[in-house]
């Protein structure tokens, strides 16, 4: 069943000149998907999640949140929905304590009565290890631990869909792991549909079902992370642990069937051939020629080589560079 | 089915949320009950050397205390209602925390004004002590009629006041900076609803424009009711006009917001 439905939504923002910050959206979210928006900066994912959690008018198109038009049944959207937005570490009051705001947010905003209240506070605190973090004022918390209250805040009244922008930006690598795996069961156990837009492979890697790809407003890729790593590898790679490899050495592994290309990096040096595993016998017969050892294995591009791969128009960044 | 919150929920709340800031700010806190304590005593001491007969002799009516403890709390009332929301909504637009707000299932122009009544309840209760004190002094020249009809009077001004101070949280949605606005609709409110100058020595077309903002019967009627004054038109008259106009308002204001949340919603809402 889809959860979200973009249908051809875009985004001009008028100003001096206008910009077209989306393009023709075409997107279907499946219910209970983790789902990853990926893209470089200003590519327009913050637009398009604030389209879909109302705040923000799309120019164009139409779409659906659990099956509610976001233009007509504006107010059946928000009911269903949760939203944790960019850079909003500041978006709670101050002088209360982190207890006394998710509790003021989720009994006044939105309805939650208070025992469900008070039992969910405490319960996604012991979770991701915040209890000791309850009574102190916001005010006193650091950015990250403001915003670990600030993704609570948007799932604590288990809306169907929870939007989440750049959720994990500010938080430490150990809160950030804790927070993703909890909000990974939660979001399971309670059948929520999350979208989250990230620059955080590890993120994507650990949590998102599947991903969009988007650049300069356009849709360039939808689908699972390993298909994403997939569709940018154009070629495959072997790896050898070293950026010592000499001339000669070089220029005989330039010969060998298949390869295309040899790139030394730090430490590492990348042959990009047709077919790693045809090749990969006749490198390790080179080596042992030549006397090089070294680890060497077939290495699939990570999420992040793919990443720099569409967002460089579909080159790989050593070309690219 | 989903729960949905409602204004009266946002509107204890949000008095739960003020005074627990309040007393946060334990300084200002402390302040605030002083500065209470130290007008309910003023009225206390005025108390002590006041005396009606002679009040009747110089002012002229001894109905002054109950004229000025009303219009006290008129004044006391009268900046929350007109400037609370807009200023509310500044802070969140700066922090961010109206993108959170505005996902949320309520109706904005309830939101609101559920806020704007929650700022009063705060003022009103610092205002009370005084309030009491001043009501004991006019006992004597306020008939429990007088009262009542009073203090509709200024709630009613002040809920019209409110609906004013909707449209300006409205247009900082849209406008973000509208503390000129402000001052412009501010001057026009208080020189043409007869707060400082009596309609009736303006000229036509100006009494016209002050008989429709609807603060202008509240006043005309707290006097009448507090000092026994004449009213310009039949007070029964005044009371269809003053509610007519009130709904009328609370419409307007409704439909702007809705509009003006639009409008800002085509740029963003956050970018204060």
């Amino acid at each position: 069943m889809e959860e979200i439905v973009c249908n051809k939504i875009f985004k001009d923002y008028k100003g001096k000149g206008v910009v077209r910050a989306l393009d023709s959206i075409d997107l279907r979210v499946l219910k209970g998907e983790f789902f990853g928006l990926l893209g470089p900066n200003g590519a327009g994912k913050t637009t398009l999640v604030r389209i879909l959690a109302t705040l923000l008018k799309a120019s164009g198109g139409c779409a659906w949140v659990g099956g509610y038009d976001i233009n007509k049944d504006e107010k059946k959207v928000r009911r269903i929905i949760g939203y944790a937005g960019q850079d909003s570490e500041r978006s709670a009051y101050f002088r209360l304590s982190v207890r006394e705001n998710l509790f003021y947010f989720a009994h006044a905003l939105r309805g939650v009565p208070k025992d469900i209240a008070r039992e969910r506070i405490k319960y996604m605190a012991s979770a991701i290890g915040f209890e000791n973090k309850l009574d102190r004022l916001f005010i006193s918390l650091s950015g990250g631990e403001k915003q670990v209250v600030i993704i609570m805040r948007a799932i604590l009244h288990n809306p169907e869909v929870c939007f989440l922008d750049e959720p994990s930006k500010s938080l430490d690598p150990v809160t950030a792991r804790r927070v993703r795996r909890f909000l990974k069961d939660y979001a399971r156990e309670n059948d929520i549909t999350v979208c989250l837009t990230t620059h955080n492979m590890l993120e994507v890697e650990e949590v998102c079902d599947r991903i969009a790809f988007i650049n300069y407003g356009k849709l360039i890729f939808v689908g699972t992370p390993i298909e994403f790593r997939r569709r940018a590898a154009m070629r495959e790679i072997i790896e050898i642990s070293t950026d010592k490899l000499g001339d000669d050495l070089k220029r005989k592994i330039l010969k060998a069937y298949g390869v295309l290309n040899v790139v030394c990096q730090k430490n590492v040096t990348k042959l990009y051939c047709e077919d790693a595993f045809s090749t990969f016998p006749e490198v390790l017969n080179i080596m042992k020629e030549m006397g090089l050892k070294a680890p060497v294995r077939i290495a699939e591009p990570s999420l992040e080589d793919a990443f720099a791969f569409f967002a460089n128009g579909g080159k790989s960044d050593e070309e690219y560079c | 089915m989903k729960n949905i919150a409602s204004p009266l929920k946002i509107f204890y709340m949000a008095v739960w949320r003020n005074f627990l800031t309040l007393t946060r700010y334990k300084v200002n806190f402390i302040f605030s009950i002083i500065t209470s304590i130290l007008w309910a005593v003023g009225m206390l001491l005025f108390s002590l050397i006041f005396d009606s007969s002679m009040l009747g002799r110089t002012v002229g009516t001894t109905n002054y205390v109950a004229f000025i403890i009303f219009g006290m709390s008129f004044q006391c009332w009268q900046g929350t209602a007109l400037w609370g929301a807009s200023s509310m909504l500044q802070g969140e637009l700066s922090t961010g925390q109206i993108d959170y707000t505005f996902t949320c299932p309520f109706s904005r122009y309830q939101y609101i004004v559920s806020n704007i009544a929650a700022l009063a309840v705060q003022d009103s209760l610092f205002f009370l002590p005084m309030f009491c004190i001043g009501l004991r002094l006019a006992n004597t020249t306020l008939t429990i009629q007088g009262l009542l009809l009073g203090l509709a009077s200024i709630i009613l001004s002040v809920a019209a006041l409110v609906q004013f101070g909707v449209i300006f949280a409205a247009l900082t949605l849209r406008y973000r900076q509208v503390t000129a606005i402000f001052s412009f609709f501010n001057f026009i409110i208080q020189m043409l609803s007869g707060m400082f100058i009596p309609l009736q020595i303006l000229p036509v077309p100006l009494q016209i424009i002050g008989f429709s903002v609807p603060v202008t019967f509240g006043m005309d009627l707290l006097r009448h009711y507090t000092m026994g004054t004449l009213t310009i038109f039949d007070p029964i008259h005044e009371w269809t006009a003053f509610i007519l106009q009130l709904v009328l308002l609370g419409i307007v204001a409704k439909f702007i917001v809705s509009h003006l949340e639009g409008k800002a919603k085509e740029e963003g809402l956050h970018y204060a």
